[in-house]
């Protein structure tokens, strides 16, 4: 691979100019002739009936065109229990829930009308926190929880959506052998995206009443699915489309407001967009799960890990989404990247009558990696260890195998260890430095990828990956033009759209590079194989005896002058022989999974992973006697790739990862005045600006995964992971003090190093 | 949806006149703090009264008693730029500053932040701690209103319907001035602020005023504090009880920032600080 | 409803809009430009960012009506056309822009400080888009691009 042009080069991404320029389109950039403007009106209780809803007054207001309710809406959806409704139903429950929506003429309009609605309320107990809701007797958020579709059906406690068990080997025996047990309960709180543009939909139907959506969003196909699903329709009568989007970290991973648009446009047979505010989608959208893990680690003198159990309690919210399956992830990788061979992982999601916890970078890894990562500290700190020493003795390396047996085929781990030792600088007095680890996946389901050779030999290439500002097309299409051996400005990337773009599951799991990145080598590679037999044909040889040429030429080997251009061959097969030259390429993540005469599991909702990436990192801080407060001075980040299809989006993978963990860390916090979001505004929940991140230096590790593009894997998720506990990990180093909560705010600090002499103001 | 009139009066004199034919009509200076608040219909003016080209509102002059007066239309950029203050009048270009971000900075006023009368904000401990004076027009003239007397309770200020916030005075201060900002990220409203001016030189402090902001509904200075700590060499364990002092008069709400326990406990350390900032090496 | 005039990157445009219209609402509803964006309409995000009178400003905060006889700047009168402005080559270039819904406000924030100072440090970089919250970057790769662009070491 030493002879690669374009792989592994950091070209600017294909966007840049339009980004940099503001010509970008983002959803409420667009504008349709007609179109409607939609706004949405909020439950104001966490938990009420629904005893009568009165839309008259609002329909009667001149230059509103449409108001749909729950009545308008019957097909229950969602991924893993069918309890979700676009407008509620019978009950609210969280404050902010979607209850009714109108179409106008204007926004103001439309929110005016949103005022004249008459909505009787007979206001019910709410449960606001997982201990509330798994009470004895507790208010139920989901009456008819036992009448919902499930993808796993095993009996479950009231108000509990998903419950999995994963266990490996003997643990109490092996905790009763060893030497030092660590053992500790850890509380995470619910981190919001954030993405800077709030969530949005246009939507529009044709004559014959088939719906495009253009939105925001982070799969094209899912939106497809769940407004069929949601508007009762065959997907054939649903196009959705992509516009840019501007963040969104998972939680533009469901749908948002697709359905409510879609069925406002077949309503009123106009377009209708429908942009949420940032209080709006503060208050009705998602957050990271709020976990309490109980964890408990042992280890031998000699340093070997070698039991771990953990209980692991998720705050779902009002609706199940994705839970089920960021439990059953956070299960799979509690154990963290080491050799521990008894463990027993159980967990379980509360109903909450709070707006629904989701997937969000990470999907549950940074709550349990938090609890571990603190943990193997705490042993070495036990035993007298090096704490990047203790971690490659236990490091997992190539050939092992993970919970449930998947073998790891290429790993970095001890390599990203090994180099963050080399970075780190000598302990600095007043600071402390602490070590975290991350393992994730990179892979999950299937995608699919199309690659035309124009009949100018330019080349378009069409997936379903919607770039979420990661630069995924800039990296698929590098992926292309490498396999082609074309300069990047020959490559058309598309835009997702269900109508033409084929498959693609979403922009999740880590896994665009990886699984999309396959598709399009694979799919580009059978362009190149149709154009050797042209030009075989052509040149009148064996296409054994064909080489790709750098910028779009096939020749002879060894024959220099006898090489025939893209141009020549494509122009060749549209109008001479053979048809146009398409390559297609469909693939599925198949391995992994659970051996069942290894692993005991029980409620698991989660099914083959994907390939299995590593990171370490370090943070340096300084803890202020007067306030508590942490101030981050450096972070640094190894992280193995497989290989850096574009090393400067990397970076910024990395960089923007651990600024989002540093939040996560030290501030980001939707807290709750009873059941009320105490903070829902950008001047009350904080996220990092330029004058608080710290110094990051990106180290970027490469041990080519046999089965990705070019031997690369995914970085999208795993750098936000081990930034809290390594921040944990240097205020203990610094101050000799443990920090179990999140976000580690000055007060919660402060109570630590006073010994608990304050009570912290803690999460409702 | 009843429409707002917009009035752009090119004097004082106009700009009374309108704001006492109407009581619901809205000043607006910087529109930093007034415009959000009509973006989320927390307010609903019936008109607003621009006061971008009162000429009377602006400047920031010395006297020549080194007395320093700001026009309230002046903004926190400009007050930050100026090289009119001296001394312990340092504390107020130091709050100007550290105040939200460069934007802000740039159109938000001192007058329309006095007149908001926001705990949380920078201005009012700020204000309390130089002393100053805000002078205020009415119908019936002019008058001043030491800060102490201005900030009443959560967004409540001494103005009267129909009163406008003229200008802001400082009076002459002797040693250094220091707004010290506490807050959880750099854009954010402080957890907790103090202002202090203070003239230490020698191991023995000689003046000092220090206020406390975001810690109650109104700036806390507690004038027997100060008297421990002025005409005496410094001494940490005086310091400490001021600090206390402090602490103990303060009124502080738990909220999202803090609880008010954690206020309290930290506002004697943190005014500890902010005195060996201004001492000096 | 007023009528007003407000002139956006040198041209004059008369609007008729509400006395609590803001400089973003004419800019996207009225006049088409929408590089300026509405990431929370209250001053705190900072993607609607614009000059006026080559001050950094928040145009949602900022009253149409209040602007007339003022001249108000947008992402759309920078490195237009082939040619990028070379800070925004280098953004692009530096990795600093990924979801894009930031990049023309920090394009403006930047822009507003290299005019007073045009050889900044990287704190003074830091500062000067203190108000504009990135969600991607991590702000590393847009200060060093800035630095770059300027001359400056990287940091």
């Amino acid at each position: 691979m030493t002879d690669m042009t374009v792989v592994g080069q950091s070209a600017p991404r294909l966007e840049g100019h339009e980004k940099i320029t503001g010509r970008t389109v983002y959803v409420d950039d667009m504008q349709r002739s007609g179109m409607l403007h939609a706004a949405v009106l909020r439950s104001p209780y966490a938990h009420a009936r629904l005893v009568s809803v009165d839309v008259t007054a609002a329909r009667a207001l001149p230059g509103v065109h449409g108001v749909l309710t729950g009545a308008d809406f019957p097909h229950r959806y969602g991924a893993f229990v069918q309890d979700e409704v676009a407008l509620a139903q019978g009950k609210v429950r969280y404050v902010g829930e979607p209850v009714a929506v109108v179409a106008a003429d204007t926004l103001a309009l439309a929110r005016q009308a949103l005022g004249l609605i008459a909505i009787d309320y007979q206001e019910l107990p709410a449960v606001m926190t997982p201990v509330e809701a798994l009470a004895p007797d507790a208010p139920l958020v989901h009456d008819d929880f036992a009448a919902y579709g499930r993808r796993v059906a095993v009996p479950l406690p009231a108000n509990v959506c998903a419950a999995t068990t994963i266990a490996e080997g003997d643990v109490e025996a092996a905790f009763a052998g060893c030497d030092v047990v660590i053992e500790g309960t850890y509380e995470t709180q619910a981190q919001v995206h954030c993405y800077l543009e709030p969530c949005g939909a246009l939507a529009e139907a044709d004559a014959a009443g088939k719906v495009t959506v253009w939105s925001s969003c982070q799969s094209v196909f899912r939106v497809q699915a769940t407004v069929a699903e949601v508007l009762g329709m065959p997907m054939s009568r649903v196009r959705a489309i992509a516009t840019r989007v501007g963040g969104a970290f998972g939680g533009k991973s469901d749908v948002t407001v697709q359905p409510l648009a879609a069925l406002l446009a077949v309503r009123t047979r106009r377009p209708v967009k429908l942009v949420l505010s940032r209080d709006d989608d503060f208050m009705m959208m998602r957050t990271r799960h709020p976990a309490t893990i109980w964890m408990k680690t042992g280890a031998m003198a000699d340093g070997r890990l070698v039991a771990r159990a953990a209980r692991v309690t998720l705050d779902g919210g009002a609706y199940a989404e994705d839970s089920s399956a960021v439990l059953g992830f956070a299960l799979l990788i509690a154990r963290g990247p080491y050799r521990i061979d008894h463990i027993r992982m159980e967990g379980q999601v509360a109903y909450t009558n709070r707006l629904r916890a989701a997937g969000f970078r990470g999907y549950g890894n940074p709550q349990v990696t938090f609890a571990g990562e603190c943990q193997v500290d705490e042993i070495a700190a036990r035993l007298g260890r090096d704490p990047i020493d203790l971690r490659l003795q236990n490091a997992v390396r190539a050939g092992d195998r993970w919970v449930g047996g998947q073998a790891i085929e290429a790993c970095g781990f001890a390599e990203c260890l090994e180099k963050l030792r080399d970075a780190l600088p000598p302990r600095m007095p007043g600071r402390g430095i602490g070590v975290a680890c991350v393992t994730h996946i990179s892979g999950i389901l299937s995608t699919s990828a199309i690659v035309r050779v124009l009949e100018d030999g330019t080349v378009t290439l069409n997936t379903g990956a919607v770039d979420l500002g990661e630069g995924a097309d800039t990296v698929l299409a590098q992926i292309c033009a490498e396999t082609l051996k074309i300069p990047l400005d020959r490559i058309n990337y598309t835009v997702p759209d269900t109508d033409g773009s084929p498959y693609n599951w979403s922009t999740g799991g880590s896994r665009v590079t990886y699984m999309v990145g396959r598709a399009v080598a694979g799919a580009a590679g059978q362009a190149r194989d149709r154009l050797f037999q042209h030009a075989a044909e052509m040149l009148e040889c064996a296409t054994g005896d064909l080489e790709l040429r750098v910028g779009g030429r096939v020749g002879i080997v060894g024959v220099p002058g006898a090489e025939v251009p893209f141009r020549d061959i494509s122009g060749r097969a549209h109008w001479v022989a053979g048809g146009p030259i398409i390559g297609t390429t469909s693939v599925m993540f198949e391995g992994g999974g659970f051996d069942p005469k290894r692993s005991a599991v029980t409620g698991n909702g989660i099914g083959k992973l994907g390939t299995f990436v590593f990171g370490a990192q370090a943070a340096e801080v300084e803890v202020d006697d007067v306030t508590g407060q942490i101030a981050v001075r450096r972070i640094w980040a190894a992280h193995d790739v497989g290989r850096a299809i574009n090393p400067t989006a990397v970076e910024g993978q990395i960089a923007g990862g651990i600024v989002q963990g540093l939040g996560y860390a030290l501030y980001e916090d939707l807290r709750f005045d009873g059941s009320n979001p105490a903070n829902p505004t950008l001047m009350d929940y904080k996220v990092p600006g330029a004058l608080d991140v710290p110094e990051i230096t990106p180290i970027i590790v490469e041990h080519p995964e046999p089965s990705g593009p070019f031997g690369a894997k995914g970085i999208g998720e795993p750098p936000l992971v081990p930034v809290a506990p390594a921040i944990a990990n240097a205020v203990a180093d610094a101050r000799g003090v443990r920090m179990r909560a999140l976000p580690m705010t000055p007060e919660r600090v402060l109570a630590a190093l006073d010994g608990g002499s304050i009570k912290p103001s803690s999460r409702a | 949806m009843t429409p707002v009139a917009y009035h752009r009066p090119a004097d004082l004199a106009a700009v009374l006149a309108l704001l006492a034919a109407d009581e619901e009509a809205r000043p607006l200076a910087g529109g930093q703090t007034l415009v959000p608040m009509l973006n989320l219909e927390l307010l609903a003016p019936t008109a607003i009264v621009s006061l971008i080209d009162v000429a009377e509102l602006r400047g920031i002059r010395r006297l020549d008693d080194g007395t320093v007066r700001i026009g309230a239309m002046e903004t926190h950029a400009r007050i930050a730029a100026s090289d009119a203050f001296r001394d312990g009048q340092a504390l107020i270009p130091d709050t100007a500053r550290q105040i939200a971000s460069p934007a802000i900075r740039n159109f938000g006023t001192i007058g329309g932040a006095c007149a908001h009368g926001d705990p949380a904000s920078d201005w009012p401990a700020a204000l309390v701690g130089a002393g100053a004076t805000i002078e205020i027009a009415g119908r019936d003239g002019i008058r001043n209103v030491a800060a102490e007397d201005f900030f009443l309770q959560f967004l409540t200020t001494a103005l009267e319907p129909g009163e406008l916030v003229t200008a802001i005075i400082v009076p002459p201060l002797p040693g250094r001035g220091r707004y010290y900002r506490f807050a959880r990220v750099d854009s954010d409203y402080p957890i907790l602020s103090i202002a202090c001016v203070a003239d230490i030189a020698g191991g023995l402090c000689r003046f000092v005023r220090l206020a406390a902001g975001a810690c109650g509904p109104t700036p806390v200075r507690v004038a027997t504090a100060e008297a421990l700590l002025a005409g005496r060499p410094r001494d940490a364990a005086r310091v400490r009880q001021a600090g206390t002092m402090l602490a103990e008069a303060a009124e502080p709400i738990d909220d999202v920032r803090g609880s008010a326990d954690y206020r309290r406990r930290i506002l004697p350390g943190l005014i500890a600080r902010v005195l060996d900032e201004v001492a000096g090496p | 409803m007023i009528t007003t005039t407000l002139t956006v990157n040198d041209r004059v445009h008369a609007v008729t809009v509400e006395a609590t219209a803001t400089v973003l609402d004419v800019l996207r509803d009225h006049l088409g430009l929408t590089g300026a964006k509405r990431g929370c309409n209250y001053g705190v995000c900072g993607t609607c960012s614009v000059l006026i009178d080559g001050r950094l400003a928040r145009a949602c905060l900022s009253l149409a009506a209040n602007c007339a006889g003022r001249a108000v700047t947008t992402i759309e009168a920078i490195g237009q056309g082939e040619a990028l402005d070379p800070l925004q080559r280098r953004l692009v270039e530096t990795g600093a822009v990924q979801c894009g819904f930031c990049s023309p406000a920090m394009v403006l924030a930047i822009k507003a400080l290299l005019a007073v100072n045009p050889h900044p440090t990287a704190a003074e970089i830091g500062a000067a888009i203190s108000g504009n919250i990135c969600r991607c970057s991590g702000y590393g790769a847009i200060v060093e691009a800035v630095m770059r662009a300027t001359g400056g070491a990287a940091p």
